[in-house]
């Protein structure tokens, strides 16, 4: 009979060596793997290739700001603590402390969320949103990459197979509106069937210079469309009637046509509109609240 | 491969030789018997295999065993032998919150864990501590009373 | 004891469910025992060309149809659901083999590499194929597993022709899953030369009878164990036969012990559900908008095999008029066989998606003629002595009035009502139900005769030795109660042990709810002729059985009568919010009340109610289950959602106190009132905050935005 094969090393170095030497592939909460190598009742998962065991790399972890402002979160912070800390981004503590339950939060990684790189997960449509980066590492050096682009499709990205995501760094902003929501299966304890991120900056006269959205569980990555964004800039908050038809039909290209399209356009449509008009009558006030 | 893995199970130094991937779930049922730890869905929906790990609440069949060497596990048995664990039982068994019983190691694991951090939690805070565990029977609300009467009661027990 | 009955006390298993110390079958260790893994058909229908096995190391068998001595076939009611599928298919799941060893991980190995050949042939799926005979019927002619009618007072078509309108429509509800947390779990042995199978089962003394045959055995040479029933809710009714069945045999041909315990994947997949259904009622009325009569079509897809379906059609057609009385009525109820896994008891058992089609029919009634639902409702309360849809009678004194007055002002209902305008994005829904307690008709008589005994022991403890489970309900304390009431002990001198069929009385299922209204009254009966010999005699044992009460004809082969001797009742009222940009719903208050005669314990009825109003608003709300092809789309909890503890606000419940003179200490069942119309109310109360009428349910947020905008798309 078969049986698995793990490493479980302590330090990145040992880590990296090991991914290059085996291709072993990185398990981290192991909250979206251990269910997929599942088999019966009482048997241990099967999995299809060695395991590299990273929960002993505590250089992994930890969450920090720059004098610049940059936050860097290392890939094996929990979500837990990354709703609880205060550095943190807005939107990335929400979809965090929105994720699964308590006891799935205590083991999800963030590193794990963008590794398993599921149009469903949680954290990738924040840090979308943010710009965040990955940064990987590998025997031969480490690189940076937008998680956008590292993200190809479900289940597809860019990790080689001899790298690990070792952190995520997330730049500065200065947003005069907010937006998150998470329509899950259930009011929580859910997994993801639409969510939408979004922020929007103004300049002194009310004039859009920023607006960005990204949306989760609506195709087969987190999408994001810097073209539709595009639209809104340079546009007054004031007169958003005049540009929203145009950009809602703009931004209905963005939800894939596939699974409940419907359901998901208008949904979308209604948070985009409701954030933007409401962005019209409220002080900077940062966060629009949710209204159920 | 086997491992051979040693851990801290219920306040005592444990080891087990086991596939590494093998879930804590069925090491904790099938190497140490401790079968208060249930298996109700085997993807960490249910929260019924909810054990502490290093002190964070966790569902065991999500957690390979690989992963546990050094760390400090307590289960439903280790939890019902301290005064805790013991308060949640009394209140759980007078508020009626106990219906067929197999979410309900689980959900005492769970409430436990939310008045650690929270040893007086609202109705609310209640709800949202013990939502990852599934319940079919019981509608949940005299669990959530039996939670606060554990809380009354054990003034000064979660801190 | 001398006070009131209806106080809480603890429950006698609750301390060792909460330390984990409390095992069920999962949990316990069967010396030497082989594991178990079933070989299923991956096709809704064909025929079996080939079966390849892997090479089975030492140790390891695969055990099938042509393993068996007996019988091939499960005798539930009847004998039409095979052990192991011989040459034919009827839906995916379906038993085919048992692979058993010593090693579960060795278990997966080879069960991923069995491979089966077919013939594939064209499935029906939905109640319109079943009818249709898609693919050629493969039950009788027509694939109508069941069929019958009901009529009472004027005849229906001429009642229609006099009609001044007519109102039709028609009603559906999905298929649900059980959800028992403890999965489903057996395991065959032999201790001293007889077979004895534990499980986790409502009724151990079903598992007897229907599988003994496999052997050529009789139930009686059977030793049937129930162990520690995590949760059920009608799953655990006549299925638990389907895992029994395979294990016999297996044991039977290896001569170890065989053990099969089910995964959530399998629970979700390959166990029985609640049937779909779909229900069409055309109402005749005169010119005022009165009610002359209905005319009601009852269809409920069974699946690939009968199991009780017949007996759940028949639940779903006598509750058809709801708590109304309607002049004049002709119900026909069809089970149509379909290539899904087959539909089987779930609380409620087929009278909650008729009541839910009566339900939306008089609010939709009453909305055409301009009149709020509750006051259209209240013209045609039924009431003690009015005649039911069986031209049977309501026995006792309906306290649905009350009820109503309970959780109306409670709920500030009425000036909600009025005040929340269709489409407003809030609502409130009332509805009201009910469900007949014990078996239909004269069955308690004719076909369980239930009996009891009680054994006073030299200590002065004493058993109460009947069949009647104990699966989270609370009935094993209810019964404690029962018994050391009436003999005024200590609730802890009593014992009620899992039930063993070697040792206890056959006291019928649990099931029906009628272990309390029935096997409870037998326990008070026993307690009462033991009493006064308590004190004198050391080891006795007293023996009783059932006398149906005079007075309550019932014509099976007609369908008429008295159906049920006494109903208990319910009322619910829920009130949503639907959100405007998501279209979710928040449920923002329950309130229900019930009336279950004389309640043996407040605080179990207050549970048994949350719960059962829970998973009705689960079934109305969020408890999505398709099926595409034969295969259930939702594989896990991870894609069928069940209500968690923040899906529902703290419910009201009330109780009405109704004493029934044939129940112990007043008490009738309530186990499956309490699913029978919460979501009803909820459905309304969605209704009304989106202003359009729903007649399906469930109503997830996808279907609800659909509604809204159906006519702008």
């Amino acid at each position: 009979m078969e049986m698995n094969t793990a490493y479980a090393p302590k330090t990145l170095e040992e880590a990296l060596q090991i991914r290059h030497d085996t291709h072993a592939r990185p398990l981290a909460g192991g909250t979206d793997l251990m269910v997929q190598y599942r088999r019966g009742e009482g048997a241990a998962p099967r999995f299809p290739w060695p395991v590299l065991l990273l929960c002993g790399v505590d250089e992994m972890r930890g969450i920090s700001r720059d004098g610049k402002g940059n936050v860097t979160i290392g890939a094996l912070e929990i979500s837990a603590d990354i709703a609880r800390s205060e550095l943190v981004p807005w939107h990335v503590r929400q979809a965090a402390s929105r994720m699964g339950a308590i006891s799935l939060r205590n083991q999800a990684t963030i590193g794990g969320n963008i590794g398993n790189s599921s149009p469903k997960g949680d954290l990738p449509a924040t840090l979308i949103l943010l710009d965040a980066e990955v940064e990987l590492a590998s025997i031969r050096g480490t690189r940076r990459m937008l998680v956008d682009d590292f993200i190809i499709a479900a289940k597809k990205n860019h990790l080689e197979d001899d790298e690990l995501i070792t952190k995520v760094i997330i730049p500065p902003h200065d947003f005069t509106y907010v937006w998150y929501r998470k329509i899950g299966t259930r009011r929580a304890n859910a997994i993801s069937k639409l969510s939408l991120s979004a922020a929007l900056t103004l300049d002194k006269e009310g004039t859009i210079i920023d607006f960005r959205a990204s949306s989760g569980a609506a195709g087969p990555k987190v999408e994001r469309s810097r073209k539709v964004e595009e639209m809104l800039v340079g546009k007054r908050i004031d007169r958003i009637d005049e540009v929203l038809p145009a950009f809602l039909d703009a931004y209905d290209g963005v939800i894939s046509p596939h699974a409940m399209p419907e359901y998901r356009r208008r949904v979308t449509r209604n948070m985009l509109s409701y954030f933007l008009k409401e962005a019209g009558k409220r002080p900077a006030g940062k966060v629009i609240e949710e209204t159920c | 491969m086997l491992s051979t893995i040693e851990f801290t199970l219920n306040g005592k130094k444990v080891g087990v030789t086991a596939d590494p991937m093998k879930r804590l779930l069925d090491v904790l049922r099938g190497d140490f018997g401790l079968t208060g730890t249930k298996e109700g869905c085997g993807e960490g929906e249910c929260g019924a295999c909810s054990v502490l790990k290093d002190g964070l609440l966790v569902t065991s069949c999500l957690v390979p065993i690989g992963a546990c060497g050094g760390a400090d596990i307590v289960t439903i048995e280790g939890l019902s032998e301290t005064a805790r664990g013991k308060c949640l039982a009394e209140a759980f068994a007078d508020g009626g919150a106990v219906q067929c019983g197999f979410c309900i190691p689980g959900m005492v694991m769970a409430a436990n864990y939310l008045l650690m951090h929270n040893p007086h939690p609202t109705e609310e805070e209640i709800r949202l501590g013990i939502s990852g565990n599934l319940c079919r029977c019981t509608g949940y609300d005299l669990i959530v009373e039996s939670i606060k009467l554990a809380s009354q009661r054990g003034e000064g027990l979660w801190k | 004891m001398t006070k009131e009955i209806s106080d809480p006390v603890r429950r006698y298993d609750a301390i060792d469910k909460c330390t984990g110390k409390q095992k069920y079958l999962g949990d316990m260790h069967f010396p030497g025992a082989l594991y178990a893994r079933m070989v299923r058909s991956t096709i809704a229908r064909g025929k079996i060309l080939a079966i390849h096995l892997p090479e089975m190391p030492q140790g390891y068998d695969f055990v099938s149809y042509k393993d068996i001595p007996g019988k091939n076939e499960l005798w539930m009611i009847q004998k039409d659901w095979k052990c192991f599928a011989e040459h034919d298919v009827r839906y995916v799941g379906e038993t085919i083999g048992l692979l058993c060893g010593p090693d579960k991980e060795m278990l997966d190995d080879l069960l991923s590499q069995v491979k089966i050949d077919y013939e594939e042939e064209t499935p029906a799926i939905t109640i319109e194929e079943g009818l249709a005979c898609k693919g050629g019927a493969f039950v009788g002619k027509d694939n109508l597993f069941c069929e019958m009618t009901t009529r009472s007072g004027e005849d229906i078509d001429k009642v229609f022709a006099r009609a001044d309108r007519v109102f039709e429509e028609t009603y559906r509800t999905g298929f649900q899953e059980h959800v028992n947390l403890e999965p489903q779990s057996c395991c065959a042995t032999m201790e001293q030369g007889r077979y004895v199978v534990y499980a986790s089962s409502q009724c151990p003394f079903y598992i007897r009878k229907s599988i003994a045959g496999l052997l050529n055995l009789k139930p009686e040479d059977i030793d049937v164990r129930q162990t520690m029933t995590g949760g059920a809710f009608g799953a655990k009714e006549h299925f638990p036969d389907v895992l029994a069945g395979p294990c016999l045999v297996a044991c039977h041909k290896l001569q170890k012990p065989v053990e099969l315990v089910f995964d959530r994947k399998e629970e979700t997949a390959f166990t029985v559900k609640r049937h779909p259904s779909r229900t069409t009622i055309k109402t005749a009325l005169d010119k005022q908008g009165n009610i002359l009569g209905m005319d009601i079509d009852v269809v409920y897809n069974v699946g690939g095999y009968l199991s009780c379906s017949f007996v759940v059609l028949q639940r779903g057609v006598f509750h058809a008029t709801g708590c109304y009385r309607i002049p004049a009525t002709r119900i026909h109820g069809r089970g149509v066989a379909t290539n899904t896994f087959p539909s089987d008891a779930f609380r409620g058992f087929g009278a909650p998606q008729t009541l839910f089609a009566i339900e939306r029919h008089m609010c939709h009634l009453a909305d055409m003629l301009g009149v709020e639902p509750l006051e259209f409702k209240r013209r045609y309360l039924i009431r003690q002595g009015d005649m039911t849809n069986t031209e049977g009678h309501i026995n006792e004194r309906v306290m649905l009035p009350e009820m109503i007055r309970q959780i109306t002002e409670a709920s500030d209902y009425e000036r909600k009502a009025r005040e929340y305008k269709p489409s407003c994005g809030r609502g409130i829904g009332l509805s009201l139900y009910n469900h007949g307690g014990a078996f239909t008709g004269n069955g308690e008589q004719v076909l369980i005769k239930a009996k009891c005994d009680l054994h006073k022991m030299a200590d002065g403890r004493v058993e109460i030795l009947c069949g009647q489970t104990e699966m989270g309900q609370g009935f094993h304390t209810a019964a404690r109660k029962i018994a050391a009431h009436t003999l005024g002990i200590p609730f802890e001198k009593i014992v009620f042990e899992n039930i063993d069929t070697d040792r206890v009385q056959d006291s019928g299922p649990t099931a029906a709810s009628r272990s309390t209204q029935i096997a409870g009254r037998l326990i008070q009966q026993a307690a009462e002729q033991m009493k006064p010999r308590y004190d004198k005699e050391e080891d006795f044992t007293v023996h009783v059985e059932y006398q149906h009460p005079e007075g309550f004809p019932w014509d099976q082969e007609h369908w008429k009568g008295d159906a049920y001797i006494a109903y208990g009742w319910g009322a619910a009222v829920v009130e949503v919010e639907v959100d405007p940009l998501t279209y979710e719903v928040k449920t923002v208050g329950i309130w229900v009340s019930h009336d279950v005669g004389h309640p043996i314990d407040r605080l179990i009825l207050r549970g048994q109610a949350n719960g059962g109003v829970m998973q009705s608003l689960g079934y109305a709300a969020m408890e999505v289950m398709e099926n595409k092809g034969g295969k259930f789309r939702q594989k896990s909890l991870a894609d069928y959602i069940i209500p968690c503890s923040m899906d529902f606000p703290m419910m009201q419940t009330f109780l009405v106190d109704n004493p029934y003179p044939y129940g112990p200490y007043g008490a009738k069942g309530a186990g499956e009132l309490v699913f029978n119309g919460a979501d009803a109310a909820f459905t309304e109360a969605v209704s009304k905050a989106i202003g359009k009428p729903i007649c399906e349910i469930p109503i997830p947020p996808e279907t609800i935005e659909g509604l809204m905008h159906a006519q702008h798309d």
